[in-house]
This record gives structure tokens, C-alpha cells and sequence, in this order.
């Protein structure tokens, strides 16, 4: 009964429920597996086993305004804020350094405006979505293939690559830094027809990673530099357990000991102070751990549904602009998901990326709602 | 216009296909990944499972009970008391007043100990071992957090000195030291159990996480053929001579003459079981005499280093002397119990039959050597029944050189008595013999009536009997079988026996002659009313000669024409009298008085 108006209206003003559906559900289920693997160390450390989901919550709280302000705002004002949206990011990040900078656990990269703290490199990531959106339909709208001429890819290029630098110089963030590039050349791969220049760049990058590695695995291991120790402790981890593949090793053991049907929720052993802070980067192989192969196939399976969506809603657009802003996103959750996955099951070196939604963090809670609240609105505008 | 439009359409086209290229990239990373994971949680995950649990699990051992050592009325000779161990473990102790008030208290232990271990930040301290279960199960029932009680096993030995250096003792971690406890302990010894608590990083133990239990194995049991009564009346004898002729030592073995298991061994002085590191006051004496010993040599400057080292050694040398079990662990010069062997191999050869006429002028003359009797005027005529009787020295002497070296080694090696008996006991000590061909007349006339060569007591005891139960040669041991405590059959022991090491005919008349020493001859204070004894005295002097220290012993057997049970009494080093058949004799006489109307009433055989 209810069916036939929704069917009715989707033609024009519905947004995609579906999507709306996944994300929530990712959301829920985020913060019942923070809960699930901080309870034990935050009762240990704080005395509150909900310390680390209160926040969460609160973040989440917060996101979900943000979300429904991006679902309400009409996108095509971001178009305007092009240039803005990558000063803003600047500003930010190089803010870092100013006295409005916080330190936590070693690394510079928040910042607090008194009535918030967060991370500007998330700000950064939305930030070059919407300048590149912005500008590659300009730049199309111009004809003529403007964008594939030097100055068309300098354009596109160069700022998101001067923001990637400045998240790596200043904040000495590798992983926020490759997610921003990664978008941009997403972004950008999406916006030429060109294949060959990208299968070109990706087989060199592939050989230079081959070739590194061969290098690494032959180099001494006394490596006092500490990124070529990581790549080592990739290799090998069960050579590094006590110390640089102690991590590694650890969310290995949480994902091989969870088995097909896994341990049951909140039964993990890792998150017993073995994976410390599993809450954060390798929350993933907890979920492995408790719910087993099972569960982690249905988060994938959702992430996969969650990625499909937005390239649906990207084909569906017939606004150039509202088209790019989705891939922008779509390319800013599949790189993260990838690399998250990628990093807890070992294959590829550590880097400190979160898995989108469920991962502990507040900052990335927001913005990464925002984006999807910029994506429901875009799926209004659909055919 | 419409040429920038139709660009502008056409590279919409190319961005949708090109946005879906892109995802189905995404979407491909993201199942190979899901292979990825499926291949580390399938594929990896026993191992990574079993490295996870090795992470987590904090095990403790359960020991296992040792098997009991029973004989063969089934009384348990070895066993297990439960002990407590008390530990505490500091993170999980609410109330530290309260433990070190109740432990200090219940233990007898002073509270700035106790104080010391329950404050001392470790994952697990121990407060007191070996205590006994009562104290320890009212310590569990207070149910102090953080204070733990495991149990744990002691062996025990119920009857104290009785068969102690049969039986042996175990260390610290309940493993054979000595005796019997050494040799079958592969079967007595459990399999230890484990309890394996799930513990988080700083290895605190998880509550209601539950524990896995491997529970132990309790080991076999170990039946033997010892018999406690006849093992108490022979200790009772033993111990009786022990001190009325205040002996070095005083040793009885009882053995079944057919099949070689031993009923008694016993080797006094004894100690206790129990206290296995405790001097018996006989080797306190020593340890003081030796110290003053020590003290007055002390000027010897020469020596001084090499005393200090004996002071060291002391200790543990006099424990492996009082733990020695003379019968089995020392060799000696069997002197004329030997003379049966001599008989045998006389017999065997022919050179010499029961009715052969000797002449005895109260020495021999052998080489260039006299040799005396030990009745100095001699024995003058009498057949070779007579000679055993009297146990006269130049006759033996005559029937060992008529067999001649060779043919007497072969008859030495044959009789199985160049090799360990093979009994089931540790540290079984080998035979002292003569090179073959080092044996000239001389030494051959001394090995007739048993000297200038060393055996163990067992080894003549064991010889014997083959040469009397048939001419088959048996292994003595106690080992019977092994039983599960369940009273399932493990297995069952089996010993070698070589067959025919003399003919029958040689048994019937040994039988005979030697029925004869009791019934007649210097045995006769053997003799038992009702029954028939055979058996065979001797008197050996110890070496160096001359010192007047001798070893006194008799062998017998019952009943004569059948045997069935024999008893070797040796007692070392005597004061006053010292003939074997006046002071061994009497021995084996009243423990076979005791034992054979039992054996009897046992249905022995």
C-alpha cells in the first residue's frame, strides 16, 4: 500500500534508501564492535567500559547532523566553494602547527577549535572531492579536451598533490596522504577517457614496488629507517613478533583464530590487551575473531553493496558535478576499505588507515557521514 | 554550441563508463581480499589458532599420582598421600591483612614470611608445599581471594625401613631414586595433567572464561613378589643378629627356586623410607667419627686439601652407603657355599661321583703351596657325600683340579655366574674373576672352596638354584606385573631362563649331598622338624687376611628332594662367634620354621 507513492516519487525527489540502509547498519554495527573490543581495555584503563563507545556515540551524534545538513543542503553550492574548500583544507592542516595543534600519542595532527577536535586531513580529503569535482566540470564545460592538456592536469592535479603534502609533511600522515592522492587520480582516471596512461603509471608502480621489495628483503635488517622496517616486518612477520610486526602479528592471530563461525561476539582473547587499541586500525580482525569468516564476508558484502550504490547513483546523475562529487566518495570508501583490509590481513605493509564507519574516531565519523549525506543528496537529483 | 555539447555528452558517456570500471576494480580489490581472508581463516587457522592459544593460556601442572608399589598379599607397600601446595597470587588478593593473619596462623609460619610473599608483586608465589590436606582444605573452604590450594601428591611408605632398599624412594618431583622405584618407573610414573587458564595480556586470569583440564594419568601399579610377612620375619631375624653379634651388616634373601621371584631381601641396618636424607644412627656415629678423624689429621698438612673435600662428600657418600643394598650392590668371597658349585661342575664332568674315597691329612699341597683344611687335624678317610658334609677344603681342592682350569671356567661361565643375574633391581654389581688364563693351579685350588674371586650374594644364591631346581637357570626379580589402578592388566613381566646348565642327575645328587650337610653335617643347625632342608655353611674370611673379620653365612632350601623355597643369610663381620653354621644356620633354621608352614598353608607353588 505503502509501495505505490514511494514508486511514484523515487522518479524524481527519492534518495537511495538502500544506501541510506547500509550506512546506518555500518554505523550500528561499528559501534556495537567498539564496544564489543574496548570494553575490556577501557574498564582497565579507565574504569568505564563504555568510555570508548560514549565517545563514539557522542561522534556519531554529531555526524548524523552532519549528515542530514548535507542531505538537506543543495550540493550544487558546494560548486562554488571550490578554491574555498582547498584553502580551508591548507589553513587546517598548516593550523597543526600553530598553538591550536594537539599531540596525542606522539603524532601532531589534530587540531582543537574549542568547540571541536579533529583531524584536518579529513577535512582535507572532502575538501579536494569537491575542489576536483568543481573543477573538472569546469574544465569540461570549456570542450575541447582542455583537460587533457599539460595545463588542464596541472590544474587538476597539482593542488590535491600540494594538500597530500602538506597532510605528509605536516602532520606526517603517509596514509591520509596516499588516500587524497588516490582520489584525485581516481577522480581524474574517471574524468579522461584515456586507459593507457593509467595502465602505464600502475605497471610502473607495480614494478617500483617489486622492486623495492627485492631490495628491502635483501637489505640489512638493522634498518634504522623506519618505514624500510615496516616493509621488512611485512614480509616477515613471524621475524619481527616482539617488536615492528608485533601488531601485524597480533591481528593475524585474532583473524586465524576466529575460524569459520568465529569465537562468538565478545569473546575475542586478542582484544585482551594482546591487539592493543584494536578499537582503531585493526578493529577488522576482531570482527574476523568473534564472528568468524561469516561475519567478515558480510561486512565486505556490505561495503561492496555500499561502493556499488554510489556508482549507481554517480551513472543515474545527469549533473556532471553531482556525478563527480559520488565518485569522488566512492573512490575516498573503496581506497580506505581496500587499504583497512589490505593492512590487517597482512598483505601490504602497515599503515594506519581505518576501516570507514566502524573504526573508532570521531572526526572521520563526521566527515565520512557528510560525504554520504552530499551523496543521498545528489540521489535525489537521479534521472 | 552544440559541438560543445555533443563533447560534453560524449565524455559523460566516458565518465559513467568509466566510474564503472572503477568500481568494479574497487569491488574486485575488495573480494580478493575476501579470498584473502577466507584463505588466513580456513586455510591458516589452525595455525595461527594454535599460536593464539599458546598466547592466551597460562597452564599449571597437576601432578599425577604415582602407581602403588602392592606385594603379593596385596598389601600396598608405596603409596600416595595428598599434600597441599598454598600459593597466592597477588593481583587477585582483595583482603592482604586477612591472608597473611590466616596464613601465618594456619601454616606456622612467621608473618613477616608470609608478609614478604603475599606483598611481593608476581604473577604466582609459593608459601608453603608438602602441607597436609586437612590444613589445606580448611584454608580452600576460608575461600580468600587470590589465595590458591592445589593438591599434590607425596609418596609415602607405609611401613617406614621395611624392604627400604627393595623398594627405593623418590625425589622432589616424585622420580625414582633408588631401588625399585627406579626401575619400573616408567610405569609407576603418571602423566601430568594441566589445567590451562585463559589469561589476558598481563596474565591475569579471566573469570568465567572457564579453564580447560588435561587431566592426569595416574601410573601403574606395581605388583611384586616380595611377601610382607616373610619380608618382616626375615628384617626381625636380620635385625636380631644385627645386634646380639653386632655385625657390619646382616643380609637375607628368600627366593622361589623356580621361577626366581623373591619373596624377602632384606639388608640390615635399613633405613626409613620416609626420611630417606636422614643419617640412621649408625652412619651419624661414623659422620662424628669421621669429622674428629678429620679434625686430628688436620696437622697433615698434605692431605689438608683432600680432607676438606672428603667433608664435603661426606654427607652424601655416607647416604649412598646406608642406601646400598648389600645383597645385590657389593660382591664377596662366597668361600665354602661355593663348594656346591664345585660339586656341581665335579659331578657334571664325572670326574668325581658321590661314593669316591678321599683322604684328608688336614692340608694339601698344591704347587709349591699348602693349603690347610680348616680342620686342622684333618678329616681323614671319607667318600666325597662325607666331604661335602664336613666341607673339607682338600678334597674340593683335588675335585677342582681334576676338572682342570679350562674345563672349571666353562663350567663357571656356563653356571651363568660370570653375569649379572639381570634382577630387576639398579646398580647390580658384576662378577670379580680371574682372567682364564691367569688361573694356575693355585688359583684354581682357591676358586674350588670359593675364594680369590668375588660375587654377589644374589648371583650364588641364583646360580644354586638352577643348579638344584633342574638346571634351570632363572632371573630373580620382584616385578610381577603392572595394573592400572582400575585393576586392568598393563602387562605382565617375563624373564629370561636358560635351560639345562645341569643334568638332572647332577640335581638329584646335589639334592642329596646337600640334603645331607643339614640332615648330618655342618648344616644341621639348618635342620627344621617336619620338613626337609638342604643347604650349605661357610665361613670366609674378608680381605685383607688375617684382620679376623669374617663373613658367616648359610644357604638353604626346602623342601630337599623338591626344591621349592631358598634362604641365603650372610653376616658380615660377626664379633665372638663367627661360623657360619652356628650363627647363619640358626637364622635360616627359625625362618624357615616361620615361613614354610605358611608357604604351605599359602598353597605356595
Amino acid at each position: 500500500m505503502a509501495k505505490e507513492p514511494i514508486k511514484f516519487r523515487s522518479s524524481k525527489h527519492n534518495m537511495d534508501y538502500i544506501l541510506l540502509t547500509v550506512v546506518l547498519f555500518l554505523v550500528g554495527f561499528g559501534l556495537l564492535m567498539i564496544y564489543s573490543v574496548s570494553s575490556y581495555e577501557a574498564s582497565v584503563e579507565f574504569g568505564d567500559s563504555a568510555y570508548y563507545l560514549k565517545n563514539q556515540a557522542q561522534s556519531t551524534m554529531i555526524g548524523f547532523v552532519g549528515l542530514f545538513v548535507m542531505i538537506k543542503f543543495p550540493y550544487k553550492a558546494l560548486q562554488k566553494m571550490d578554491v574555498m574548500a582547498l584553502l580551508v583544507s591548507a589553513v587546517l592542516i598548516i593550523l597543526v602547527k600553530s598553538p591550536l595543534g594537539i599531540t596525542r600519542n606522539g603524532a601532531s595532527r589534530w587540531i582543537n577549535l574549542g568547540f571541536i577536535t579533529f583531524q584536518p586531513a579529513e577535512v582535507a580529503k572532502i575538501g579536494v572531492i569537491i575542489y576536483l569535482a568543481s573543477i573538472i566540470q569546469r574544465l569540461e564545460s570549456l570542450g575541447k579536451n582542455v583537460i587533457r592538456t599539460p595545463k588542464g592536469l596541472a590544474i587538476i592535479l597539482v593542488p590535491p598533490t600540494i594538500i597530500a603534502g602538506l597532510i605528509y609533511l605536516i602532520t606526517n600522515n603517509l596514509s591520509s596522504a596516499i588516500i587524497v592522492m588516490g582520489i584525485a587520480v581516481a577522480m581524474l582516471f574517471v574524468a579522461v577517457p584515456d586507459y593507457k596512461w593509467f595502465v602505464a603509471i600502475g605497471a610502473a608502480g607495480v614494478a617500483a614496488v617489486a622492486a623495492l621489495v627485492i631490495a628491502v628483503s635483501n637489505a640489512d635488517a638493522t634498518g634504522s629507517n623506519f618505514r624500510l622496517a615496516r616493509i621488512q616486518a611485512w614480509l616477515d612477520p613471524e621475524s619481527y613478533s616482539t617488536d615492528r610486526a608485533f601488531q601485524t602479528l597480533q591481528a593475524l592471530y585474532a583473524i586465524g583464530s576466529g575460524g569459520i563461525w568465529g569465537k562468538g561476539l565478545g569473546q575475542s582473547m586478542q582484544k585482551r590487551g594482546f591487539l592493543p587499541e584494536a578499537q582503531n586500525d585493526m578493529i577488522f580482525s576482531i570482527i574476523c575473531e568473534e564472528l568468524g569468516l561469516f561475519g567478515a564476508f558480510t561486512i565486505i558484502l556490505l561495503f561492496v553493496v555500499l561502493i556499488w550504490s554510489c556508482m549507481v547513483i554517480a551513472n543515474k546523475t545527469m549533473d556532471r558535478f553531482g556525478s563527480l562529487l559520488v565518485v569522488g566518495v566512492m573512490a575516498h570508501y573503496a581506497i580506505q576499505v581496500i587499504l583497512n583490509i589490505a593492512v590487517v590481513t597482512n598483505t601490504i605493509p602497515n599503515t594506519g588507515i581505518t576501516l570507514p564507519f566502524i573504526s573508532y574516531g570521531g572526526t572521520s565519523t563526521l566527515f565520512l557521514l557528510m560525504e554520504i549525506g552530499i551523496v543521498l543528496n545528489v540521489s535525489k537529483y537521479c534521472r | 554550441m552544440a559541438a560543445k555539447n555533443s563533447t560534453g555528452r560524449r565524455n559523460m558517456t566516458v565518465q559513467k563508463r568509466k566510474t564503472f570500471v572503477l568500481c568494479v576494480m574497487s569491488v574486485a580489490a575488495l573480494l580478493l581480499l575476501g579470498v584473502r581472508v577466507g584463505y588466513l581463516m580456513i586455510m591458516c587457522s589452525e595455525h595461527y589458532t594454535e599460536l593464539a592459544t599458546q598466547l592466551h593460556e597460562r597452564e599449571r601442572d597437576i601432578k599425577a599420582a604415582r602407581g602403588r608399589i602392592i606385594d603379593s598379599t596385596g598389601t600396598v607397600l608405596a603409596d600416595n598421600k595428598t599434600v597441599c601446595t598454598i600459593s597466592v597470587i597477588h593481583s587477585q588478593v582483595k583482603e592482604p591483612e586477612q591472608v597473611i593473619e590466616v596464613l601465618s596462623r594456619e601454616l606456622g609460619l612467621s608473618e613477616e614470611y608470609v608478609r614478604k610473599r603475599v606483598e611481593k608483586y608476581s604473577a604466582r608465589e609459593r608459601i608453603k608445599s608438602n602441607v597436609d590436606k586437612e590444613t589445606g582444605d580448611r584454608i580452600r573452604s576460608l575461600d580468600m581471594a587470590g589465595v590458591k590450594v592445589d593438591e599434590d601428591y607425596k609418596r609415602y611408605y607405609p611401613y617406614g625401613e621395611l624392604a627400604s632398599k627393595v623398594l627405593g624412594f623418590t625425589g622432589g618431583d616424585n622420580q625414582g631414586i633408588i631401588g625399585l622405584e627406579v626401575s619400573y618407573e616408567e610405569y609407576l610414573t603418571g602423566k601430568k595433567g594441566q589445567i590451562l587458564t585463559l589469561t589476558d595480556a598481563k596474565g591475569i586470569e579471566l573469570d568465567g572464561m572457564g579453564e580447560r583440564r588435561q587431566e592426569p594419568e595416574a601410573g601403574k601399579d606395581l605388583y611384586i613378589s616380595l611377601d610382607i610377612n616373610i619380608q618382616k620375619y626375615a628384617t626381625q631375624l636380620a635385625k636380631q643378629a644385627y645386634e646380639t653379634k653386632q655385625a657390619a651388616g646382616v643380609s637375607i634373601i628368600v627366593m622361589n627356586v623356580n621361577n626366581g621371584e623373591i619373596l624377602a631381601m632384606t639388608d640390615v641396618p635399613e633405613f626409613n623410607l620416609n626420611e630417606p636424607f636422614t643419617l640412621i644412627e649408625e652412619f651419624q656415629v661414623q659422620e662424628i667419627e669421621k669429622e674428629t678423624e678429620e679434625q686430628t689429621t688436620q696437622q697433615d698438612e698434605e692431605n689438608q686439601t683432600e680432607e676438606k673435600q672428603e667433608t664435603r662428600e661426606s654427607t652424601q657418600d655416607l647416604l649412598n652407603k646406608m642406601w646400598r643394598n648389600g645383597c645385590i650392590n657389593d660382591t664377596y668371597e662366597p668361600g665354602s657355599t661355593f663348594k656346591i658349585i664345585t660339586a656341581a661342575a665335579g659331578l657334571e664332568s664325572g670326574v668325581v661321583s658321590l661314593n669316591d674315597n678321599f683322604s684328608c691329612p688336614g692340608f694339601i699341597v698344591v704347587d709349591d703351596r699348602r693349603i690347610r683344611c680348616h680342620k686342622i687335624s684333618g678329616h681323614g678317610a671319607e667318600d666325597f657325600t662325607h666331604a661335602v658334609m664336613n666341607s673339607c677344603n682338600p678334597v674340593f681342592i683335588t675335585v677342582g683340579l681334576r676338572i682342570g682350569a679350562e674345563r672349571y671356567y666353562e663350567y663357571f661361565t656356563k653356571f651363568g655366574l660370570k653375569q649379572k643375574t639381570g634382577i630387576d633391581l639398579p646398580g647390580e654389581a658384576g662378577t670379580i674373576m680371574h682372567q682364564p688364563d691367569k688361573i694356575g693351579e693355585v688359583e684354581l685350588a682357591t676358586i674350588s672352596f670359593g675364594q680369590s674371586f668375588q660375587i654377589t650374594p644374589l648371583r650364588l644364591m641364583t646360580t644354586v638354584s638352577g643348579l638344584i631346581n633342574g638346571g634351570r637357570l632363572v632371573t630373580p626379580h620382584f616385578g610381577v606385573k603392572a595394573m592400572s589402578a582400575d585393576s586392568t592388566m598393563v602387562e605382565e613381566f617375563t624373564y629370561p631362563v636358560s635351560e639345562g646348565i645341569v643334568s638332572a642327575e647332577t640335581t638329584e645328587k646335589l639334592k642329596y649331598v646337600l640334603e645331607q650337610v643339614v640332615e648330618n653335617g655342618g648344616g644341621k643347625n639348618g635342620y627344621v622338624e617336619g620338613f626337609r632342608i638342604g643347604g650349605k655353611t661357610a665361613t670366609s674370611q674378608t680381605l685383607p687376611r688375617g684382620t679376623g673379620r669374617y663373613i658367616a653365612s648359610f644357604l638353604g632350601f626346602a623342601p630337599a628332594d623338591n626344591p621349592k623355597v631358598m634362604a641365603l643369610a650372610i653376616i658380615d663381620t660377626p664379633q665372638g662367634t663367627y661360623y657360619g653354621g652356628q650363627i647363619a644356620a640358626p637364622i635360616v633354621r627359625q625362618l624357615f620354621e616361620n615361613i614354610l608352614p605358611y608357604l604351605e598353608e599359602m598353597d605356595y607353588n
